[in-house]
């Protein structure tokens, strides 16, 4: 018999793998963008309305008072971004794009467009013959190595440079401030913004959430799912079974995609220009620097996005293996 | 040396294909179409002496409605130097006999020292249109090879038999066929894919070939859905599935 935790992935799995067909029930009213839509607005604002309330009670107004919404950085913590921080952060918004991209691409393609199979006399040699894989998952496992590989070269130099402390929490009061903070978002009483020195406690936790327990997730639920990973490990694999990294490969993308779309509509929100040329132009002035180069790296990677189809992708493919039909 | 291609556009066997039941005709709106594989393979061999002698001319020939020139374009792009394409709207539902004779005649017309074609086409799957074309043009057929060396002094090859392989040779000018034995096409780069747009696609017209009008010698009687594939029958062993297997496997004549 099926232990329940496994049934329970299975299912997870199964509807997480196949683009199941529209059921009826999924074309509920409740699904109707005309009634999702005031929906959503008359719950932001309940929640407005109740958390202003809130906030107006005595109590509370200690608890903001004590706790302002962003804990106090060691004292040798650095202060602004250096330029490499900028450079590696471009990288990371460059693979992430085109590795949901063609992770996309893997899931959705009813029939690949070229095949790839490593050779097996380059770069990588392994005993047993190479497998077969798609010209998509070949791009999406090429960006992958690329992302973790700029991702190892990220979390050494933030380790090295004390950059770390700004994204990991270095006291307990982080979890009241990061309440606090929520609290100021929802009442539409925005924390103080002071991106240079120090994030305020909600942005930290979601940056090491981000950085520490999402790409990792989706590093390991990737590997357990590539070929790469032993077949024939069988307590590992009894333990660590495909079907849950499967599980949780793609609610991992979903996660990074929404947190790309509120940090980016934060960024734009909390004073645009100031915050660009924080993390693109290395200062904490407001000129249009940083925006200039946050546009062109956007227009680097509609480049690379346009550039990544397969009469393109197989030239470069065929370097590393042999493409075939 | 000249090496006329032939290549012909049909649906993609990855999708369902279909037949228009009232007319027994091949519905091209159902599928996707697509280069049969058999001609990128045949097209590939010239391309590979192409390849090894820059003197070399790869024509592409095909017959079809006018959207069959994707075909010729994708050959272009692959690597051919020009394309023939034979449109007419009476050539419509051409059986082998008529589309032989019209290739033959078109085949006069561009000259060549070699054709090359695929043994079968995946959507007819007759496999005659080569053999006919060479006794239109009284020229020897090298049909069906697994391997060819193509040379200025003729060609020789491997055929494969059901009954085992031979060794065939012919002088030029002569027809051959390669089968799926034969190396997988390249993909067109794009390069090719930019320069295609600009080689030249001669297009014909029945008339200009002075092939007899008159209808195909060939009618399609009758045409009918594939009936749904009927339920396997399960074995399940009480004792007797040895033997029912047996009577299974001898009834069918499968052993």
């Amino acid at each position: 018999m099926r232990p329940p935790i496994a049934k329970f992935i299975r299912e997870v799995s199964e509807k997480m793998s196949t683009p199941a067909k529209k059921s009826t029930a999924a074309r509920s009213r409740w699904s109707q963008p005309v009634w999702v839509v005031p929906g959503v607005l008359i719950a932001l604002l309940l929640i407005v309305l109740f958390t202003k309330w809130l906030t107006g009670l005595p109590g509370v107004q200690t608890f903001l008072h004590d706790f302002p919404g962003a804990s106090s950085l060691p004292a040798n913590a650095p202060v602004g971004f250096p330029a490499w921080l900028g450079w590696q952060h471009f990288l990371n918004v460059f693979f992430m794009v085109l590795i949901v991209r063609s992770g996309w691409q893997v899931r959705t393609a009813k029939r690949p467009p070229a095949q790839w199979t490593r050779n097996n006399k380059g770069f990588i040699r392994t005993k047993n013959p190479p497998t077969k894989i798609s010209l998509d998952l070949w791009f999406h496992l090429t960006l992958d190595a690329l992302w973790v590989l700029n991702g190892i070269v990220f979390v050494i130099v933030i380790f090295a440079t004390g950059q770390w402390m700004r994204i990991i929490p270095t006291s307990w009061d982080v979890f009241p401030n990061a309440v606090s903070a929520a609290l100021q978002y929802a009442s539409l009483n925005w924390p103080t913004e002071d991106g240079w020195v120090n994030y305020n406690a909600l942005q930290l936790l979601t940056y090491f959430v981000t950085v520490f327990i999402a790409a990792p997730l989706a590093i390991i639920s990737g590997l357990r799912t590539s070929s790469a990973w032993p077949k024939t490990a069988g307590t590992v694999n009894k333990i660590y079974p495909i079907e849950l990294a499967r599980a949780v490969h793609f609610p991992v993308m979903v996660y990074f995609v929404l947190f790309t779309i509120v940090h980016v509509t934060l960024v734009l929100a909390t004073g645009a220009l100031r915050n660009l040329n924080h993390m693109y132009g290395g200062s904490d002035e407001i000129n249009w620097v940083g925006f200039g180069i946050f546009a062109v790296s956007l227009l680097v990677i509609a480049g690379a996005w346009f550039l990544a189809r397969p009469l393109f992708l197989r030239p470069i493919a065929s370097l590393m293996g042999k493409v075939s039909k | 040396m000249k090496i006329v291609v032939l290549v012909k556009q049909v649906p993609d066997t990855a999708e369902e294909r279909k037949l228009n039941l009232a007319t027994g005709q091949l519905d091209r709106e159902a599928t996707d179409s697509v280069v049969d594989e058999i001609n990128e393979r045949a097209l590939e061999a010239a391309l590979r002496l192409k390849d090894a002698d820059k003197g070399t001319e790869v024509v592409a020939m095909t017959m079809g409605p006018a959207d069959a020139v994707q075909a010729l374009r994708k050959a272009l792009s692959m690597g051919a130097d020009s394309a023939v394409h034979i449109v007419d709207d009476s050539l419509n539902g051409a059986d082998t006999g008529r589309t032989a004779a019209t290739l033959a005649a078109a085949l006069r017309v561009t000259g060549f020292d070699v054709v090359l074609a695929g043994n079968e086409s995946t959507d007819g799957r007759g496999g005659v249109v080569p053999a006919m074309v060479a006794e239109h043009l009284k020229l020897p057929l090298l049909g069906s090879l697994v391997s060819a060396d193509i040379a200025d002094d003729g060609v020789h090859g491997v055929r494969q038999g059901e009954g085992g392989t031979l060794t065939v040779r012919a002088a030029l000018p002569a027809i051959v066929t390669v089968t799926e034995r034969f190396p997988e096409a390249r993909f067109p780069n794009f390069k090719g894919i930019l320069t295609a747009k600009r080689k030249p696609v001669t297009t014909l017209s029945a008339a200009e070939l002075d092939v007899p009008a008159g209808v195909s010698r060939t009618v399609v009687v009758a045409t009918v859905e594939r009936p749904p594939r009927a339920a396997g029958r399960k074995l399940i062993d009480d004792g007797t599935a040895a033997d029912e297997l047996a009577e299974f496997l001898v009834a069918n004549r499968l052993v």
